[in-house]
């Protein structure tokens, strides 16, 4: 099996719909445990599983204050995910944009366009 | 020895261009133009690029990647494309058969369609390569492949949790 060890750590986080409810709740701001477990229908401790596998992979980041233990996003994590997807875009996907930007770049450049045609006056 | 594996896969890639498709075509018909976009880019330096667009003629690329991704092939290893145009209708259509070799693996064998259609003012290009991807060509994962099973994956666990 491919091991890609950080990578697969933040998808495999990543890929549980609790997880990604707790990401998304977490993209409003930091939470308080208590808090970000409410609207969820399971227990504390397993709502604290979730947050360590999140924590373990570097999407969220967690603080204890006192007695309040506070949640964040790490956006380490989610970037890691984001370059995965990035680079694995086909070389021709890059290629093709590439294009795009070659293309509008010459657009810029003053070229020597084909003699304008004129229109006839009516 | 290591096991030898072919997956044969099909994708398309679409694109819209505010410029038209002559010049679309041209920028895959002029050397210097589709140096710029095809071999040079972010990350990776072109060592030779050779054209000859023309039915039956080829193409050779070699470049080198400068920056190194996490499951990419490493910092400095050597990229050959080495391609042969099968069908050229200006403007409209463009087929070339390509193979691709990193360092000194072949990693796959193609047959690439471009076709252009007018869109608007601009052009709709449609991409499809018909490839035969061999054992290595899957650690990169450099093409659509990758990309697309995991938004297909990410989108199965989407639904199941919608």
């Amino acid at each position: 099996m491919l091991n890609n060890g950080p990578v697969d750590r933040v998808f495999h986080a990543l890929a549980e719909p609790t997880r990604r409810a707790i990401v998304e709740r977490l993209s409003a701001g930091p939470m308080s445990v208590s808090d970000l477990a409410q609207p969820f229908d399971m227990t504390l401790a397993a709502i604290v599983q979730h947050l360590q596998v999140l924590e373990q992979s570097g999407v969220i980041r967690t603080e204890k204050l006192g007695r309040v233990r506070t949640c964040r996003i790490d956006s380490g994590g989610l970037r890691l995910a984001e370059r995965w997807i990035a680079e694995r875009r086909s070389r021709w996907e890059r290629r093709l944009d590439r294009l795009g930007e070659v293309l509008a770049e010459d657009d810029d450049q003053p070229q020597p366009t084909p003699p304008s045609k004129k229109r006839k006056r009516s | 020895m290591t096991e030898t594996t072919v997956v044969h896969s099909t994708f398309t890639i679409e694109r819209d261009y505010s410029a038209p498709p002559a010049r679309v075509f041209a920028a895959f018909a002029n050397r210097a133009t589709k140096q710029r976009w095809f071999a040079e880019g972010k990350g990776s330096e072109v060592l030779e690029f050779m054209m000859e667009f023309r039915v039956g003629g080829r193409e050779f690329t070699r470049f080198r990647h400068t920056g190194s991704a996490e499951g990419g092939p490493p910092k400095g290893t050597e990229i050959r494309n080495d391609t042969t145009y099968q069908d050229i209708v200006p403007d409209r259509r463009i087929v070339f058969a390509y193979t691709m070799t990193i360092g000194d693996k072949r990693i796959s064998a193609s047959l690439a369609t471009v076709e252009l259609r007018v869109s608007g003012s601009g052009a709709h290009l449609i991409f499809t390569e018909q490839g035969a991807f061999f054992e290595g060509a899957d650690g990169p994962k450099m093409r659509e492949g990758g990309w697309r099973d995991l938004l297909l994956k990410l989108d199965e666990d989407l639904r199941k949790s919608a």
